[in-house]
């Protein structure tokens, strides 16, 4: 598989991250490695293999239930700031 | 009192019988912590005055005669990637260095309720993401056999803290190989149990569908007693399993193997693995042999693959994962920025290291639609096909053996240039990822220079008993 730099350019767009070029030229090296070691090794003949039936050890699933949390002050410690009940973030208009 | 030699049942029936009190056993190890920690690195925060708070509580319940808990007095250290109500948990990153979370992971509800003593929270790659705990932000950690060389990772500092006697026991997290890995590095137990036995509930998630939570320490029995705590049901982690009775993964340990059947595949032995390592796992089926085991090679050649569906999986949701970090409503923002874009594109840039970085932009290239199908897709159908031929394997066996780690740790600084390479070494725990099986790690030897050798001991989904079994009858109850 060929990876192309301007489609690894294009992810990190996806990824909302910036790199230099030579940090996307090492990236795009070391991705077709690993997506040609993938086609040698593990892509075996998986036809017969139907991801929908899902019979994994764990298949329990439990309801979704609310769960008010009290200590509202503690919630809220790690935002950067507040005003009142609300987390107030930079004002940016586009 | 030579708290680096204790382990935790030592000290809980030292406690009770009153030859000390909690409180006189933590401050010593805070203080043994001061000295070699310097060298070490093994812990990114400490909590003593909490700590000793909660040793006096201890003490009280001695005092009263209460019943104390089964950890009742153990001094744990905590990998940072695990949620702890009032005390930072970081990740080893700059984007949450100064998280702190408003709650207990369920893991460590659970230690506190059995009298625990949380001492600390140990660093680790950032986010989980490596196998040296040289991508933490903050520091590098040592290997206690070698300073020069790296623990291993993700949780080194977990393993190193173990294994240099300023931690009884610890938690780590493992998502293909990062309990494992290191406690081999660092000549420490350190068990992956079955995916859906312990609660994700507060592990702050890297591949939500391979990580688990496991203890690493000095002795089995420890590592009993510490999955006796931490495993079952948590209706907060909707992949924690219900089919599982309360079962004390103490009782029977002594059994031995007498009869168990034990399986190498043929492949593990032919791959590019460190001649001193081979033949520490030839003569370890040879004790296992000697111990009553039914011992035998038989080809596996899926354990020769995995490891590029591993990092596809990993990957792809780690990058679904992270991106909530987005300097928004909490962790790291950059402080200039023109729009919200760039607020998003800056913070994460800044603040995530290079592994991680890397991580997120290859989990986002095999989720886009040029490779899902091709990669995505079919690295899922391996996945589905890999538990099919382990599950084969058990119909037959008991236990799988096989070496931890191809080589051994490298000296710190070595690999980092090349983590393509260094992600290649977990070509021998993914696997076990891959399918939620349980795997130890256990030491099985010493390199000529001195370097401790791990095996990996691998069982069925829940067979953590046997696993558990096996690893006592191994090393003959010994503590390492």
């Amino acid at each position: 598989m060929k990876i192309t730099i301007d489609e690894i350019k294009k992810i990190s767009s996806y990824a909302k991250l910036i790199f230099k070029e030579d940090e996307l030229e090492k990236m795009t090296r070391d991705f077709e490695k690993i997506l040609n070691n993938f086609d040698t090794n593990d892509s075996l003949n998986l036809e017969d293999i139907n991801l929908d039936n899902f019979d994994r050890v764990n298949s329990e699933f439990r309801k979704d239930e609310i769960e008010v949390f009290k200590d509202k002050k503690k919630l809220f410690r790690n935002t950067k700031s507040m005003r009142e009940k609300n987390i107030e973030v930079p004002k940016l208009i586009e | 009192m030579e708290i680096e030699k204790l382990t935790a049942l030592e000290i809980r029936e030292g406690i009770i019988r009153g030859d000390f009190s909690c409180e006189e056993l933590v401050k010593k190890l805070y203080k043994r912590i001061k000295v070699v920690d310097k060298d070490i690195n093994a812990y990114l925060t400490l909590c003593e005055e909490r700590a000793l708070e909660d040793a006096r509580k201890v003490d009280e319940k001695v005092k009263n005669k209460k019943i104390l808990g089964k950890l009742a007095g153990v001094p744990i250290a905590i990998k940072d990637n695990i949620c702890t109500d009032e005390i930072k948990t970081t990740c080893a990153s700059k984007m949450l260095e100064d998280f702190i979370p408003p709650y207990n992971a369920s893991v460590i509800k659970k230690l506190k309720e059995e009298d625990a003593i949380i001492i600390g929270k140990t660093n680790m790659d950032e986010f989980s993401m490596g196998g040296s705990t040289e991508n933490s932000a903050f520091k590098i950690t040592k290997n206690p056999h070698d300073l020069e060389r790296v623990p291993g990772g993700s949780s080194g500092g977990s393993a190193a803290a173990v294994a240099s006697g300023i931690a009884v026991l610890s938690l780590g997290s493992d998502t293909g190989g990062s309990i494992r890995q290191p406690a081999a590095f660092c000549g420490v137990i350190g068990l992956k149990p079955t995916y859906g036995l312990v609660s994700r509930f507060g592990l702050v998630s890297f591949a939500s569908s391979l990580d688990q939570i496991g203890p690493i320490t000095k002795s089995v029995k420890d590592c009993a007693l510490c999955l006796d705590v931490v495993a079952g049901y948590d209706p907060k982690d909707n992949t924690s399993s219900k089919s599982q009775e309360t079962i004390s993964y103490l009782e029977g340990i002594d059994a031995g193997v007498r009869g168990m059947k034990i399986v190498l595949p043929e492949e593990l032995l032919s791959q590019d693995i460190n001649v001193e390592i081979k033949n520490a796992i030839e003569e370890s089926a040879k004790k296992f042999k000697e111990l009553g085991a039914e011992v035998e090679y038989i080809p596996l050649s899926v354990f020769n693959r995995g490891l590029s569906s591993y990092y596809i999986i990993s990957s792809a949701e780690a990058s679904s994962n992270l991106g909530r970090y987005d300097g928004i409503r909490y962790g790291y923002r950059t402080k200039e920025f023109k729009d919200v874009y760039e607020l998003m594109v800056k913070s994460r840039s800044e603040a995530f290291g290079e592994e991680v970085k890397r991580r997120i932009m290859f989990g986002t290239l095999v989720l886009s639609s040029s490779y899902y199908e091709d990669y995505y897709k079919k690295a899922l159908k391996f996945r589905e096909n890999l538990s099919r031929e382990f599950k084969k394997v058990f119909e037959g066996y008991d236990l799988i053996l096989s070496p931890v780690t191809l080589d051994f740790p490298s000296k710190i600084g070595e690999k980092k240039s090349n983590l393509l390479e260094m992600n290649f070494g977990d070509v021998y725990t993914s696997n076990v990822n891959l399918a939620g099986l349980p795997a130890i790690s256990i030491p099985c030897g010493k390199s000529t220079n001195g370097l401790p050798i791990g095996i990996q001991i691998i069982g069925d989904h829940f067979s953590e008993r046997k696993i558990l079994r096996a690893a006592e009858a191994f090393l003959g109850g010994a503590k390492v």
